[in-house]
């Protein structure tokens, strides 16, 4: 035996091996043709930020995002997701076998009982696709068929900073960069006079929860990408105007003048955040024009003042910052950021969620209804919701027309509008007790991935190399949620 | 052990001469039940004699001669029985199951006879192997004849399975034609119902092999029906033949399509039910459908989803000519990365000049997007843009233009969407926008056209106007005015002002505590100034709204400064804000935080002295608490005011015993004591203040002390 072998590779000639290596070439090269994206990606590795140019990876069905977030968390339960069971089996023990386990807060952790409480309010359906909502809602009622209702969100994090955390920047933990900065990173600023990611607070009468500048940050990315935070006083920006007797012209050459002494630092040193620099100065030049234009309410007419409420006008107000939003978005801000305060409804839900429903729903379903008249709908995508849900369980006292309602991050419901996603729909089923999903779950990372979709970007493509490692606003996770794609 | 080989041979024989025997007699021929299940056997047989004989023919055409090493006797004529006699099998089970219904065509009568060729050649051959040996011509030829057989035969019968384009249309441009249209154009059958029935039923229903008589490649072949009569039925509850088979449950054996076969999804399903039931109609585009109709959301999922884009024929523009034309006010990009087509968006209207679209025509054959709005474009303005050939999509929203020239726009033959809400444009342009050629949405919010117009507007078929929100019926409350105001100690001079944030509105205003109203309050003008301890309330008033809400807020004239205070009795230690100098330090009526500015009282009363170095004339005390049900903050049951040259020789000078509050009054508010007495010298004065004894019974801490509050006490 070994003598035919040792013959055989004494007869291997170089034709031999020539001949038998183009076969293998030309096999491999056909399998090449037959795998596109093979040597696109990740075969040659080329230095992922250099290929982010600020374009979409395809064409985009929205340009731009208002997130209406509704920090807190809302109770689906008053306001979206009917569920007569629990009216019917109002003060009754949550069953074992639905709770499945479900860890509790620190706050109910203690209960020795879990009653059902049952909204107080009464639920309507709504549009052409039947949603239900609860007269808490009219206004938003009046615009469910321009509305994506998805029932079923659902995240990992029980706490209200790590949820928000996840929800704003994918992760848990802070440092993150935020939603608004990786489309700042991915997609650029449309319009070179303002930032592409603006930050607007208000606050409800209920029971509040922190927001911190870390939601908005602009983690490993450069700080070009970070979330501008408006203040909520009469001037939205500060210290826009030039002081007295500096004009524009001296202005411009003072910046000329440093912007020279920067270009000379950075050549010495290389740090890129001497080139952000500069190019937040030169911004901040151009948005003493810019700003006033947007800020300025009073060229809105009355209609727009009747439609988002009389309260638009008073500044600091979730009206207000609606309104506002539009104007940026309307600019070119990739990503304007809303939080409203107060929904987390502990005790004495009832009043505290009309109190938030009244500071909201107006304004909220008005945005959507000014971005249609305009035309701007189909760019923009408008979404609303908290960072997770809250119980079908009282918290503490349960009285007939009285209660409280703890976190719940199993279910819960978001909508958006606009956007290239579909219009009138109900996306998802939870089951008759409200608690957990029977069909079709969304996923922060999937909710992620899909808004990252509609404005053409690939969650699997936009990343960041950061320490030596590629980072995703998705992880390692997230699937497109292609129901409730238009 | 060969003798196998005989026996194997002997069923073949016999087989082809049954087969024969029934060929001669085929018209008189019924399958028997039994049997049928031996012709369905012939898709599982076929491939048995198309492999081995394929591989036997290739074996005798590269023999060479006798004595090659590549002749294995034994082994070929094992092939070569197998195949006869599964050729043999396949043949049979084949002519039975061609006498099922649903096969009659060409391509069936030639697999048929080719077929049955194959079955009796290979039976010859096998027969005559002995004088056809592999190395002769004949052989080859023999050899080279049953190759041919058996591709052709086996092809054929591949059409009749999986019909007559099945291996080579992925090769042809076709493709998934549905794709390519756009959704405005899709018609329900052509582009949603009839790819269904292409892909789910034509396999069995089509020209050559139509089962249960029915054929569905056509408009009049679907209207036609099958055996069974015709496919829909909107009168009956389970819409006829075609939903019903569909809705039958799978086990059903009048299930359609049969079981193996590939299903219809359940969306498929909803899509067919819905379009028969609507009247099956062959021409009905899905954009004259509502949005909820389970046609349109299919058609969204199948048309519009899922990143589908444009196709651009156009070619891109220079990278660097893109970016020449990019400036701070006038952005330039790609819809997409590698896309040739370019949006243009403005910024800033105080930068903007009419050559700036002039300046774009470098790229008219490039751009498809154009946002325009608020920037002062003017009438002449429109007859550049109408220089741009590819133009989808523009937007004029809040422009300068009043109409004139907007039919210059006409050329624009890809013209879909126009924004023209909150410009000067009037009915006659709208109506002249119906020529458009591609144009499909419109939005005419705020513009100058009036309801009655936009109503006639939205039965047009062709465009969809989009005409917004309308105020005019609309009536709500206004918000309240704004006190501006934060101190509520006013100096001697000062002033209080008020305004509101909708420019116009009317605030009027009472002082004397009663409500202000919308036609005898007095209209508020100017600040206005403050004499004695009192409340404003104001409510805002304007034309199509209802009046606001009102606001109120107590203002009191500022005091004798106090030179110092002292507590005879120590506050509460959990409100117990700055101690005495709480008393006099300017801070009150903050309802809103109870803690820092509040002096607390539950187990004593509230005692203090205020001292002044030299004697002040006073006439009134006045003293600032807290109601507070909630957090059981009553108001004092008891008021004393005490005054004289010092502490031991203290006069009384006015009592006030407040009543016990009832349930109904509201629950936090400020309540303001004024104890007025005669204008004396004073040097020293001494308040004394008695918290609730015991909780009324409507309170939920009924029976226990209620707490007293006071943060601040003024002498004038």
């Amino acid at each position: 035996m070994e003598k035919p072998i040792f013959d055989f590779g004494m007869n291997t000639t170089r034709r031999h091996f020539l001949s038998k290596l183009s076969l293998g070439v030309g096999s491999a090269a056909l399998g090449s043709l037959l795998i596109p994206d093979l040597f696109k990606g990740g075969g040659g590795e080329p230095d992922v930020n250099e290929l982010m140019a600020g374009l979409p990876h395809f064409a985009p069905k929205a340009k731009r995002v208002i997130y209406l977030f509704q920090n807190g968390a809302p109770s689906q339960l008053d306001l979206f997701d009917y569920k007569p069971m629990l009216n019917k089996m109002h003060g009754q023990d949550l069953p074992e076998s639905i709770r499945g386990g479900q860890r509790l807060t620190g706050m109910t952790a203690n209960q020795a009982k879990f009653p059902l409480a049952g909204s107080i309010f009464n639920f309507k359906q709504h549009g052409k696709s039947g949603a239900w909502m609860s007269e808490l809602l009219p206004h938003m009622a009046g615009i469910a068929d321009d509305l994506c209702i998805i029932k079923t969100l659902n995240t990992e994090a029980i706490n209200h900073d790590p949820a928000l955390t996840f929800f704003q920047t994918g992760a848990q933990v802070g440092n993150r960069p935020s939603f608004g900065a990786w489309l700042s990173y991915g997609l650029g600023s449309e319009n070179q006079n303002l930032p592409g990611f603006c930050v607007l607070l208000s606050r409800g009468k209920g029971n509040g929860q922190g927001v911190y500048s870390k939601l908005w940050t602009n983690g490993f990315l450069d700080s070009v990408h970070q979330g501008v935070q408006f203040s909520s006083g009469e001037n939205p920006v500060l210290y826009l105007n030039d002081p007295d007797g500096m004009d524009r012209t001296q202005r411009r050459k003072m910046l000329d003048n440093l912007a020279e002494l920067n270009q000379g630092t950075f050549n010495d040193f290389g740090d890129p955040e001497i080139t952000a620099k500069v190019q937040q100065y030169e911004m901040a030049f151009r948005m003493q024009t810019a700003v006033p234009e947007i800020t300025d309410m009073s060229k809105e007419p009355e209609s727009i003042v009747k439609m988002y409420g009389p309260e638009c006008l008073v500044p600091g107000t979730y009206a207000a910052n609606c309104l506002l939003a539009r104007k940026l978005s309307e600019q070119g801000v990739r990503f304007v950021q809303l939080y409203h305060q107060g929904w987390d409804s502990h005790g004495g839900l009832p009043t505290e969620i009309k109190g938030q429903c009244m500071d909201v729903d107006q304004a909220s379903a008005a945005l959507v209804t000014d971005l249609k008249q305009r035309g701007l709908l189909d760019e923009t995508l408008v979404i609303w919701g908290g960072e997770f849900g809250r119980t079908n369980y009282c918290q503490g006292t349960l009285t007939k027309d009285n209660y409280g309602r703890d976190h719940h991050p199993r279910a819960f419901t978001v909508w958006m509008a606009g956007g290239g996603v579909k219009p009138g729909i109900v996306y998802g089923e939870t089951d008759e007790f409200g608690y957990n999903i029977v069909k079709d779950p969304v996923h922060v990372h999937d909710f992620h991935a899909t808004i990252l979709n509609q404005l053409g970007l690939d969650h699997e493509k936009l990343v960041y190399k950061h320490q030596g490692r590629r980072y995703r606003l998705t992880d390692v996770a997230g699937k497109l949620v292609k129901g409730i794609i238009a | 052990m060969s003798d196998w080989k005989g026996y194997v041979y002997n069923i073949a024989f016999f087989l082809n001469g049954l087969l024969v025997f029934l060929l001669f007699f085929e018209s008189r021929f019924a399958v028997p039940q039994w049997m049928q299940a031996l012709g369905r056997m012939h898709p599982l047989v076929l491939h048995f004699p198309l492999v081995v004989l394929i591989l036997y023919s290739l074996w005798v055409m590269i023999v060479r001669k006798p004595d090659s090493h590549t002749w294995n006797e034994a082994l070929a004529d094992s092939l070569l029985v197998i195949g006869t006699v599964t050729a043999a099998v396949a043949a049979f089970s084949g002519f039975v199951l061609s006498h099922e219904e649903g096969y009659e065509s060409d391509t069936l009568f030639w697999h048929k006879w080719l077929g049955i060729a194959i079955s009796i050649a290979a039976v010859i051959w096998y027969g005559a192997r002995k004088s056809l040996l592999p190395w002769t011509a004949g052989a080859k030829v023999v050899a080279g004849a049953f190759l041919v057989l058996l591709f052709v035969g086996g092809h054929l019968g591949g059409n009749l399975t999986h019909g007559e384009d099945f291996l080579i249309s992925p090769l042809g441009p076709s493709g998934e034609p549905a794709q390519h249209v756009a959704f405005e154009e899709a018609k329900v059958y052509e582009h949603l119902v009839k790819p269904v029935i292409e892909q789910k039923c034509l396999s069995c229903h089509n020209e050559e092999k139509s089962k249960g008589g029915l054929q569905m490649q056509t408009q009049a072949l679907l209207t036609k029906g099958g055996k069974g009569g015709v496919l829909w039925d909107t009168t009956k509850v389970d819409l006829g033949l075609l939903i019903s088979r569909l809705h039958l449950p799978l086990d059903d054996k009048k299930h359609m399509p049969p079981r193996g076969k590939v299903q219809l999804t359940e969306e498929e399903v909803v899509l067919l039910a819905a379009w028969v039931k609507a009247g099956s109609r062959f021409d009905q585009l899905v954009s004259s459908l509502p949005p909820q109709n389970p046609i349109y959301s299919y058609a969204q999922n199948v048309l519009g989803g899922d990143r589908t884009e444009e196709q651009y024929t156009f070619s891109a523009a220079s990278a660097d000519e893109v970016q020449k034309l990019n400036t701070n006010y006038r952005l330039i990009k790609p819809l997409s990365a590698g896309s040739p087509a370019l949006f243009v968006n403005f910024y800033n209207r105080a930068n903007f000049k009419s050559q700036d679209i002039e300046g774009l025509m470098p790229l008219k054959d490039q751009i498809v997007s154009m946002d325009l709005s608020k920037m002062p474009v003017k009438d002449e303005d429109i007859k550049a843009l109408a220089k741009f050939p590819e133009l989808r999509r523009l937007i004029l929203n809040f422009t300068d233009i009043t109409g004139g020239n907007l039919t210059e726009l006409k050329k624009l033959a890809s013209l879909r969407e126009l924004s023209l809400s909150g410009t000067g444009i009037t009915m006659a342009h709208v109506k002249s926008l119906e020529g458009f050629p591609a144009l499909r949405r419109v939005y005419l919010w705020s513009t100058g056209i009036g309801p009655q117009e936009l109503e006639t507007l939205k039965k047009g078929q062709k465009i969809a106007f989009e005409t917004g929100f309308r105020s005019d019926t609309l009536v709500m409350a206004l918000n309240p005015p704004v006190i501006i105001n934060e101190k509520q100690l006013i100096g001697k001079g000062e002033t209080v002002a008020m305004k509101h944030q909708i420019a116009g509105t009317v605030i009027r205003y009472t002082l004397d505590g009663s409500e202000p109203d919308s036609t005898s309050s007095p209209v508020y003008d100017k600040p206005i100034a403050i004499n004695g301890n009192l409340k404003l309330k104001a409510r805002a008033f304007r034309k199509g709204w209802y009046g606001s809400t009102q606001v109120s807020k107590l203002f009191f004239k500022e005091g004798i400064h106090v030179d110092s205070a002292q507590l005879i009795t120590p506050v509460d230690q959990r409100y117990h804000a700055k101690g005495a100098a709480s008393i006099s330090d300017g801070k009150v009526g903050d309802t809103e935080r109870v803690s820092g500015t509040w002096l607390g009282y539950v187990e004593n009363d509230f005692q203090s002295y205020l001292f002044f170095k030299k004697p002040v004339k006073a006439s009134v005390v006045t003293v600032s608490t807290l109601r507070s049900f909630g957090s059981f903050i009553f108001e004092p049951t008891r008021i004393e005011v005490w005054g004289g040259a010092d502490p031991k020789t203290l006069k009384l000078l006015k009592v006030i015993t407040p009543g016990v509050p009832a349930k109904d009054v509201p629950g936090t508010e400020n309540i303001v004591y004024e104890a007025g007495f005669e204008p004396q010298q004073l040097s020293c004065i001494k308040l004394v203040a008695k918290p609730l004894n015991k909780i009324p019974a409507w309170h939920s801490g009924k029976g226990n002390k209620g707490w007293l509050f006071v943060d601040e006490v003024i002498v004038n």
